[in-house]
């Protein structure tokens, strides 16, 4: 197989790395070799954190800039930043209203380039079911919705109620449900 | 069988456990910290008797694992590579003396740098230090690595070093692992004053020895695959090769592999020094050109003789500083091929249209900052508050970030906080100038290497007041316990030390605790300190400011929570969002109104002390 590039990214204490967790733990269940990149220490105090994730047989752990085939963003502005990663042809999901988003400098250079690009404002969902901390379940939801790539909706979801401890299995669901939902009705 | 999606650091921990690693020792820093609470956890999931400690520092945590190794046991320290220069002392004079059990060194790079204070190649060091090292392109790599280098250790009684860059240490694979057993060796310390007290004579005849074995450890690297080798087609000869070793190796294997050039032969060195001069020749007789390709400095590229034939740093084909990511390897490697008459890999830009593109966007830069409701904060505001005008030194930790309040001028290794501190102290009163000096230092960076500067100053009638930053965690490096609480890394108890019985001892004569929320009364007891830092029969002021981390200890840290609200009086002056600087504070884009965002904020309520307008209230 192809690796499959993944670049998830967002700010310091939005949960990237338990996002890169649902993500690989699916990918590992379905039998897939993997490797990925986290960032931790100083960067984890609030600054731009980035998470890469590889599927497949690569053996450096680094997405380079113009290969990755998804970027999920749970931030607008660290989406911009890390669009360089995205390879012509990518796919780019954002933590973002889809009324403003992409900014028009970029819309330009996305159509270049043949980069699809959605917007859902998974930060406003999630606080809206009363769990403002699973922004990150709402963006891998809001992905699965379009069906891209080698993990299908129904692998990830079944690997968020595996990991989710008991009093959050229920609202998580909810949330990945909710999101998976919304993202439906835009494909 | 089983498997994990295991962090680089995980594999290297099983390593250690796979080669039955008795002893292991650390101090943590980014990108080491996990090694040793992997241990601990693959220790206990197999119920081994592994001795594992958080060393006060670096240097007591080679000297614990040295003393094991000639024991006969086989023993391990890892540090982040600035470590090494703490243990520096020892790590010179242990390849001379040798070793009995296994003695292997983890000293972890950072290319960058992401999270330290210098790019220093843990390669160098051994290079000086003549230990033996190995530098691993994968996790799996790394946990192979730490096998064969007990082996190595054990066969030549000679310590080795085995250095992993962060993208191991910070990469995640799937690995699998199996049923891990006790390693049974008993201590059994031989007496023998000639070599492990050795007078200089002998250390010369030990030194003449030591090169003997390097001799042969370079013949072994010669034929180590698959950590040394190169895939030259016998009596082929190439224009162009490339050398590498360690993180690059994978992403240009992968970089050849996806561009299908089979025709530019690889030497890759996972083990390069004592250098393997055999197996290198070879590839570079039969090379017109070769590009090293080598995180962080020029180890390979000095210890390749033919410089004519080398493209590298010293060429400036490769930057001199920053880390190798896959997109400049793949540009610098473009370079050469164009430059050696030979088609590129790709007419890739290495993505600098893009990146110009989002320069462009003056996206928000997003400095690293202390967490909301951080004692710190509170801390730093006082001080700055109380004495405007002081130098403030500071140190190595998460309130590094105090620089963002101003309260932060200096910043040079672990303890200088203290020792520039009396610096400053001599360099001002040389001229007659009692210059105020306000020295922070967290509790953990006091033990590692505050006391010897402090006892120093005391004796040396110095004059600052010192802050101790206590909040009972190594935070930064990711919350190891901490010495004041007495906890050790299995989560068994040890003895707790308190940190004014230590100050106390350091002969200092006046010292205060407080609570940094409430900041009145910090601002006042600054201001005292001062006070008797002037005073003629005064000395230094040590107030210890204690308060658990918000993030290691969620429920003790904001005992009560409060929640604020920013009233009408609120004038957008900005203080709290851009000098407080709590993350959970913010001005709205829109409406241009200072808002609090409730998914941050930590309901500490430090922020109601310090708005100038008093706009923020309690609701
Ligand atoms: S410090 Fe007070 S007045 Fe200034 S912006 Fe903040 S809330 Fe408003
Ligand atoms: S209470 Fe105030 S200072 Fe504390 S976290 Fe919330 S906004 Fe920041």
């Amino acid at each position: 197989m192809k690796t499959i590039n993944y670049v998830l990214t967002g700010l310091g204490g939005q949960g990237i790395l338990f996002m890169t967790k649902v993500l690989a733990t699916t990918a590992l269940n379905k039998g897939y070799n993997i490797l990925g990149a986290e960032t931790h220490g100083m960067a984890q105090r609030g600054g731009s954190v980035v998470s890469h994730l590889r599927i497949g047989d690569a053996r450096s752990s680094l997405i380079r800039a113009g290969a990755a085939d998804f970027l999920l963003s749970m931030d607008e502005s660290e989406a911009y930043r890390y669009l360089p990663y995205l390879k012509k042809g990518g796919k780019l999901f954002a933590n973002a209203s889809s009324q403003t988003f992409p900014d028009e400098r970029i819309a330009l250079y996305l159509k270049k380039n043949e980069i699809e690009s959605r917007a859902m404002e998974a930060a406003k969902k999630a606080m809206e079911l009363g769990s403002p901390r699973s922004t990150n379940l709402a963006m891998v939801a809001f992905y699965a919705a379009f069906g891209y790539g080698p993990l299908t909706a129904d692998d990830l979801r079944a690997t968020v109620d595996d990991m989710s401890p008991g009093p959050f299995k229920e609202k998580n669901l909810r949330i990945f449900d909710v999101c998976y939902e919304t993202g439906r009705q835009m494909v | 069988m089983k498997q994990e999606f295991l962090l680089g650091n995980g594999a290297i921990a099983l390593g250690l456990l796979e080669a039955g690693c008795q002893i292991m020792t650390s101090y943590p820093g980014t990108p080491s910290s996990e090694i040793l609470p992997e241990v601990v956890r693959f220790s206990k999931a197999a119920n081994l008797n592994t001795s594992i400690e958080w060393s006060i520092n670096e240097k007591v945590a080679f000297d614990n694992a040295f003393a094991a190794a000639i024991s006969g046991k086989r023993a391990a320290c890892c540090m982040k590579m600035v470590g090494l220069n703490v243990a520096a002392d020892s790590f010179m004079s242990a390849a001379y003396i040798g070793n009995i059990g296994g003695l292997v060194i983890i000293s972890c790079d950072d290319p960058g740098p992401h999270s330290s204070q210098t790019e220093q190649d843990s390669r160098l060091m051994a290079r000086i230090g003549k230990v033996p090292v190995l530098d691993p392109s994968s996790p799996e790599e790394a946990r192979e690595m730490i096998k064969f280098a007990f082996d190595l250790s054990e066969e030549f009684q000679v310590p080795v070093m085995v250095r992993p860059a962060i993208r191991i240490c910070h990469a995640r694979q799937n690995i699998e692992y199996d049923v891990l057993e006790n390693n049974l060796t008993k201590a059994d310390f031989k007496r023998e004053p000639t070599r492990w007290a050795s007078t200089p004579k002998f250390r010369f005849l030990q030194h003449k020895a030591l090169n003997e074995k390097h001799v042969k450890i370079s013949e072994k690297f010669n034929t180590l695959t698959p950590f040394n080798m190169h895939n030259l087609e016998k009596k082929k000869s190439y224009p162009f090769g490339v050398v590498t070793g360690g993180v690059p190796s994978s992403v240009i294997q992968d970089m050849f592999e996806e561009y299908g050039r089979k025709d530019i032969p690889v030497l890759k060195l996972g083990a390069p020094y004592p250098f393997p001069e055999k197996l290198s020749s070879e590839f570079m007789d039969a090379c017109d050109k070769v590009l090293v390709i080598e995180e962080t400095d020029t180890l390979i590229e000095y210890l390749l003789r033919d410089k004519h034939k080398t493209l590298g740093r010293l060429s400036g084909h490769v930057p001199m500083e920053g880390e190798l990511v896959p997109e400049k390897i793949e540009g610098i490697m473009n370079k050469a091929l164009l430059d050696c008459g030979l088609p590129a890999l790709s007419d890739f830009d290495c993505g600098l249209e893009a990146f110009n593109l989002v320069g462009g966007l003056e996206l928000p830069i997003r400095k690293p900052t202390l967490c909301s409701g951080c004692p710190h904060r509170a801390s730093f505001y006082s001080i700055r508050k109380a004495l405007p005008k002081a130098i403030f030194p500071s140190d190595i930790g998460c309130y590094t970030l105090g620089s963002n309040l101003g309260v932060v001028d200096t910043v040079l290794d672990m303890g200088a906080g203290i020792t520039m501190a009396s610096g400053f102290w001599n360099a001002y009163i040389q001229d007659g100038v009692k210059k105020p000096i306000v020295a922070t230092m967290g509790d953990s960076t006091f033990f590692h290497s505050g006391t010897t500067g402090l006892i120093n100053a005391v004796y040396n009638n110095s004059r600052f007041i010192l802050v101790i930053l206590d909040n009972h965690i190594t935070a930064m490096t990711g919350m190891q316990p901490a010495i004041t609480q007495g906890d050790r890394v299995d989560g068994s108890k040890g003895n707790a030390i308190a940190l004014e019985t230590i100050v106390k001892g350091c002969g200092v004569n006046y010292i205060k605790v407080l609570d940094p929320f409430d900041t009145k009364n910090m601002i006042q007891t600054v201001k005292d300190a001062a006070q008797y830092v002037n005073d003629p029969d005064g000395g230094i002021a040590v107030i210890i400011s204690r308060h658990p981390c918000v993030i290691g200890f969620k429920d003790e840290a904001i005992p009560e929570k409060i929640k604020v609200t920013i009233t009408d009086k609120c004038d957008e002056c900005g203080f709290c969002h851009t000098r407080f600087e709590c993350p959970a504070m913010y001005q709205d884009k829109e409406n241009q109104k200072t808002e609090i965002n409730k998914v941050l904020c930590a309901e500490c309520g430090v922020c109601l002390q310090i708005c100038p307008r008093d706009a923020i209230e309690r609701v």
